[in-house]
């Protein structure tokens, strides 16, 4: 590395340490957006009042995520001397107490883990918290929690340890050397197969060699050429890439500059929806610092890379996360897809070869140039490297964010990590993919997940959503809902995807109301056959997918549809009745209470009954029932 | 040049036409929808589907949109391609039962009207044909499509009454199911423009851009021959004598 730039890196990093590891007490909110919305805020003020109010000498910060999405507001604590704490579901009332308790160098009981060392991945070094006092035994380590257990946080490997809004943490983390380096020792060819060689698939859903598709556009011949990352993040329940720009920026900045170096950009942008104003504040922050300390414009670190980022603010809509939508976008057009070829790294943004990539892909960018593509390539399966980002949601107990190594089984992500299904009841199926994924029953909760072995069962790896699902869950009624999501998300352009979908959502709709014929059930499948050959873009051609693999691993449930007019899971309305069960029934008055049309009568210890002219299937007396009396 | 082949047949094309314009010269007949040859192709309706030679395996792509690139291997009737056409008429037969193109185009293709779908009956089959051509060979933009997916439909701007249409009638004569209408009101007659005005004629109403316009006399032989806005509009466009549009075409001969 040049001597001045090193120095100044190094200067930087210097500054960065002293928040990172203060000599003072260190409070950290966890401040991206799930932590906002349980109250992190008003967590925040509590603090910083209380701390100016006690007149302490401490650091109070904002940071990111940090995976555990279902506990927040998220607290960590580092008193001198001690492990840093992390504390779970805080008022500001308990923020209080915990600052009054770090101002006596007293830790709080009912932490939820603890750390005794911070992990520098980029480094492959950490730096423990000198915390040599003891008295917090009794706490887990973190890294032996269940939850963590597993997990290897390489693009989320800031998330929830520096403040997104500083760029010296995360130059204190290794940041910006990986750029430093490669603009220094590498070659654009170079850096590519070395992300080629890593075996980097794109994370933004098909799963894409990243260092080829690099390849491909640096060998175009253009006097321009662009980079796009890709922040659309349109899958319902998914949230992996807003975690990221909310909690660490400047790893996919970072990512960019050297993807950008790599293809022979000269600019690039960040394709980022509207729905995700704090992901945008911090990046259009982490880019105002960048833009101060010479790591984007002209000549960079000193080197004869230009390369400047642009903010490209998308309306949400779904479709627009297709490369060809989200160009025309850009280009200030409706976000409609075209036909490729030309692929966007031929021909793109206004005409010049452009990559897009992922959020996470470039996260995950800096980490392989500084450990290198043998480090990355020895995590992982055979065609699957490194680890992957999954939003863990739906009927599971642990809800948040997870990045496992690739091969993890389902059985790890969703027993392990995510502390298994609620309300004692038993997993039916997890969801993959988003919505044009596909459902994984039970009988295959031992599969690795990888991008093969889940297209092998049917379903895709996509951006990295995981929704479990119940034995509580009508899997029609599951099909149908994600077909309703594709047919209002698409655009129109094309026939299959426009008429072909609604009309498979019709027929669901008719299967789910007892309407439909055994017949319609190989008309589906031919129809989707038909949508996957034909439709423009890959919006359509994967549209039929959640029908084709609930068809495939829960045909039964179709059939009783359709044959016994039933709904074995009790979640179709024109197919169930609501009866209550005198022989268990308590006569507790539970479900009369809450029943909003007044059709359970009963007395006080009797069996209670429904009167089924009245009822209006809403399933309120089934959720409070004590004693799973209510019978659909 | 380069050299494709097409259903085994070898057709040598200058470099960027497409499968479509190839098959066309090789008389190969694919059948299409959104196609106009004036027109930006637009690979929205898929009914022009072929299966063309690809790294792993075949692909279907649509022939109006997909340049030829040297030895590229196309068939355009296998069994693949001929079940997505059947298919996508069946789609719009649903749509548009009484569209004339497509009850033809579904006796060509050997469909029979599907019994599982509900009709819908809307004419605008969204191919996009009028917003093509208003933009490209008209150059006003006067319409567009709204809305998305199922109700994506051709329209002016919110569906209010265009601001912008001249009334020339080029959406009519390329739309290929007779969706948009134009009715040229005789003197003496009366009309109204949907949402809008009572006109009495001459006069002319766009009834889908619910617009309606008076019509210019020729000043010789006393005809109306266009709409007075539209003759305001060009004259704006181009360097003409003042009263160039006072007469109408056939006068001025
Ligand atoms: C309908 C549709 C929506 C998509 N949405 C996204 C998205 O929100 N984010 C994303 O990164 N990729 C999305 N993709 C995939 C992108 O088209 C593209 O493959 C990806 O951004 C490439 O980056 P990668 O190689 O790093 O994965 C979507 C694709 C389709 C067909």
């Amino acid at each position: 590395m040049k001597g001045s730039t090193s120095k100044r890196l190094a200067k930087l990093q210097k500054e960065g340490l002293t928040t990172l590891f203060p000599e003072s007490t260190k409070i950290m909110v966890g401040s991206a957006s799930c932590g906002i919305a349980a109250g992190a805020d008003a967590v925040l003020q509590a603090i910083t009042a209380e701390v100016k109010k006690k007149k302490m000498d401490a650091v109070v910060q904002k940071v990111g995520c940090i995976g555990l999405c279902y506990l927040e507001p998220l607290v960590d604590i580092i008193i001198p001397g001690r492990p840093r704490l992390t504390y779970g579901n805080v008022t500001p009332e308990k923020a209080k107490e915990l600052v009054a308790a770090a101002k006596k160098g007293k830790v709080l009981e009912g932490a939820l883990g603890k750390i005794t060392a911070e992990p520098f991945l980029i480094e492959g070094t950490a730096r423990d918290y000198n915390g040599t006092a003891g008295g917090v035994d009794d706490v887990p380590l973190y890294a032996e929690l269940p939850f963590y257990r597993k997990q290897n946080r390489i693009a989320l490997r800031n998330c929830g340890f520096i403040d997104p809004e500083n760029i010296t943490e995360y130059i204190a983390k290794g940041g910006y050397q990986s750029l430093a380096s490669v603009l220094e020792k590498s070659s654009p060819g170079r850096i590519a197969s070395d992300v080629e060689r890593a075996g980097l698939r794109g994370r933004g859903g098909a799963g894409f060699p990243t260092g080829r598709k690099w390849k491909i556009c640096l060998s175009a011949r253009s006097d321009e050429k662009y980079l796009i990352c890709n922040a659309d993040e349109g899958d319902p329940g998914a949230y992996m890439d807003r975690s990221i720009l909310e909690g660490d920026p400047h790893a996919v900045i970072e990512g960019m500059l050297i993807g950008g170096y790599a293809i022979g950009a000269t600019r690039g942008f960040i394709y980022v929806r509207d729905e995700y104003p704090l992901a945008i504040e911090r990046l259009e922050k982490a880019l105002e610092q960048v833009r101060e300390h010479g790591l984007v414009g002209e000549k960079i670190l000193g080197s004869s890379f230009n390369f400047d980022i642009t903010i490209s603010r998308g309306a949400g809509a779904f479709v627009c996360g297709e490369e060809t939508a989200l160009i025309k976008s850009i280009e200030g057009d409706c976000g409609e897809p075209r036909q490729r070829p030309p692929f966007p790294a031929e021909s793109g943004l206004w005409g010049k070869p452009t990559i897009i990539n992922n959020v996470e892909t470039l996260a995950t960018v800096p980490v392989i140039a500084a450990k290198g593509a043998k480090w990355f390539s020895s995590i992982g399966t055979d065609g699957s490297k490194g680890s992957k980002v999954f939003s863990l949601v739906g009927n599971v107990n642990n809800i948040g964010l997870v990045e496992v190594p690739m091969g993890t089984t389902l059985r790890d992500i969703i027993f392990d990590i995510g502390g298994g299904i609620p309300n004692n009841r038993a997993f039916k199926a997890v969801q993959t993919g988003g919505p044009s994924g596909g459902c994984i029953p039970e009988s295959l909760i031992d599969l690795p997940v990888d991008y093969d072995a889940l297209t092998k069962s049917g379903s895709i790896m996509g951006s990295g959503g995981l929704i479990v699902m119940d034995e509580k869950t009508c899997m029609v009624d599951v099909a149908k809902y994600f077909l309703e999501f594709l047919e209002s998300e698409s655009c129109g352009k094309c026939t299959p995807c426009r008429v072909g979908v609604k009309r498979m959502r019709e027929i669901l709709t008719d299967i789910c109301e007892g309407k439909a014929e055994l017949e319609d059930l190989t008309r589906l499948e031919d129809m989707a056959g038909l949508i996957n050959d034909s439709a423009l873009c890959a919006l359509g051609r994967t549209a039929p997918n959640p029908v084709l693999s609930t068809l495939k691993y829960f045909k039964d449930e179709y059939l009783a549809h359709i044959l016994l007019k039933k709904c074995p899971a009790g979640v179709c309305k024109d197919l169930i009745t609501f009866s209550v069960d005198k022989k268990t029934c308590i006569g507790c008055g539970a479900c009369k209470k809450a029943c909003p049309a007044d059709a359970v009568t009963g007395e006080k210890k009797k069996a209670h009954k429904i009167n089924t002219k009245k009822c209006i299937k809403c399933g309120a007396c089934r959720e409070v029932c004590p004693v799973s009396a209510v019978l659909t | 040049m380069i050299t494709i082949t097409i259903d085994g047949k070898a057709v040598t094309v200058p470099e960027g036409t497409t499968i479509l314009e190839a098959a066309q010269q090789t008389g190969i007949w694919i059948p299409t929808l959104c196609h106009h040859e004036s027109l930006t192709p637009y690979g929205g309706c898929r009914l022009c589907a072929v299966e063309v030679a690809g790294d792993n395996g075949t692909q279907i792509v649509s022939a109006c949109t997909f340049a030829a690139v040297n030895g590229l291997v196309v068939e355009t009737a296998t069994e693949r391609v001929l079940n997505i056409r059947k298919f996508i008429i069946e789609l719009l037969l649903a749509e548009a039962p009484q569209a004339k193109v497509l009850q033809d185009m579904a006796q060509a293709l050997g469909v029979v009207q599907p019994q599982r779908f509900t009709p819908r009956n809307e004419l605008c089959i969204a191919c996009g044909q009028c917003v093509r051509a208003c933009r490209e060979i008209v150059g006003v933009s006067a319409v567009d499509f709204a809305n998305r997916g199922y109700e994506r439909i051709a329209a002016a701007p919110f569906f209010q009454r265009s601001e912008d249409c001249i009334g020339c009638g080029t959406c009519v004569a390329v739309c290929p199911t007779g969706a948009i209408t134009m009715r040229d009101i005789a003197e003496g007659e009366k009309a109204t423009v949907p949402d809008g005005e009572t006109l009495e004629g001459p006069a002319r109403i766009m009834d889908n851009w619910k617009v309606g316009f008076k019509m210019k006399r020729c000043t010789k032989c006393g005809e109306p021959f266009a709409p007075e806005f539209q003759l305001e509009q060009i004259s704006k466009k181009v360097s003409l004598p003042d009263d160039f549009f006072d007469v109408c075409r056939q006068c001025r001969m």
